[in-house]
């Protein structure tokens, strides 16, 4: 019994320090990719990193506030050089982990002509939302993103047009 | 005299210390001596060694508070370009 609570406490401690909320299994592909971006930062960490930034900074102050109630930040990006450096079972073995109750898909589109697929999931927990899943493709990109905890989706789209990302403006609509 | 003033007399008769007495002495005043005289120094040596280390402590955890704010906002950055993007390509093709 004592050992069971050790093992449950254990546990629970686990998830605190390790609030990914699924697992990314793509290490494989960081040895074919031409650029690799791997970010894992728990929750002590988000706290770390939180009083290094700048409130004086707008990037900086803007993110400061989003990282309240955050638990996590998971990022796996690799660029490729050539095409069909991954494939979409290796995708599958990601969004197959989205496929549970609490994950629910919110957007996604395929693009035939230049081959992207996108997809974000949120997860819920007692109507709230608790994390976010972004996964994206390209022919020579794949990238998948876990933000656990209180995530603002506005807040983060806004980032476009910032830090020298163009914001992405939809073309005007032709009739 | 009885036997009792006899055992009293032999305990208490004086006694010559041994040959090396006098020197057994010196040595070990000596040696203390020496331990007292290099107690400032090894506190100063245990204090110095806290203090490397108390600061080599503080200069990796800015290290690794620098690490993880580049990392954050490395990561929001991709985030967010990717999910603005999503968002923008949505509501095209939503029109």
């Amino acid at each position: 019994m004592k050992r069971a609570r050790r093992f449950a406490l254990l546990g629970s401690l686990c998830s605190l320090l390790w609030a990914q909320q699924f697992k990314f299994n793509l290490d494989h592909l960081a040895g074919k990719a031409a650029d690799v971006v791997d970010i894992s930062l728990n929750g002590p960490m988000l706290q770390l990193a939180a009083r290094f930034l700048d409130s004086k900074d707008p990037d900086e102050a803007t993110v400061k506030k989003l990282l309240n109630g955050l638990e996590g930040i998971y990022v796996k990006s690799f660029e490729f050089k050539n095409t069909g450096a991954w494939t979409p079972a290796d995708l599958d073995a990601v969004r197959n982990q989205l496929k549970t109750p609490e994950w629910m898909k919110m957007v996604g589109y395929t693009s035939t002509e230049d081959g992207e697929t996108a997809e974000i999931y949120i997860h819920m927990d007692d109507k709230k939302i608790n994390g976010v899943a972004v996964l994206v493709t390209a022919p020579k990109e794949l990238t998948v993103v876990n933000i656990a905890g209180a995530v603002d989706l506005d807040s983060l789209s806004s980032f476009g047009g910032h830090w020298g990302i163009p914001k992405v403006v939809p073309p005007p609509h032709k009739k | 005299m009885d036997w009792l003033e006899q055992e009293l007399k032999q305990a208490l008769d004086r006694k010559e210390p041994s040959p090396d007495f006098a020197e057994r002495v010196r040595r070990r005043t000596r040696g203390d001596g020496f331990r007292t005289a290099l107690w400032p120094q090894r506190w100063l040596a245990a204090a110095a060694a806290v203090i490397v280390l108390a600061g080599v402590g503080l200069g990796y955890r800015e290290y690794q508070g620098q690490v993880a704010r580049q990392q954050v906002m490395l990561a929001f950055r991709i985030a967010g370009a990717k999910v603005n993007h999503i968002q923008t390509q949505v509501k095209e093709r939503m029109r």
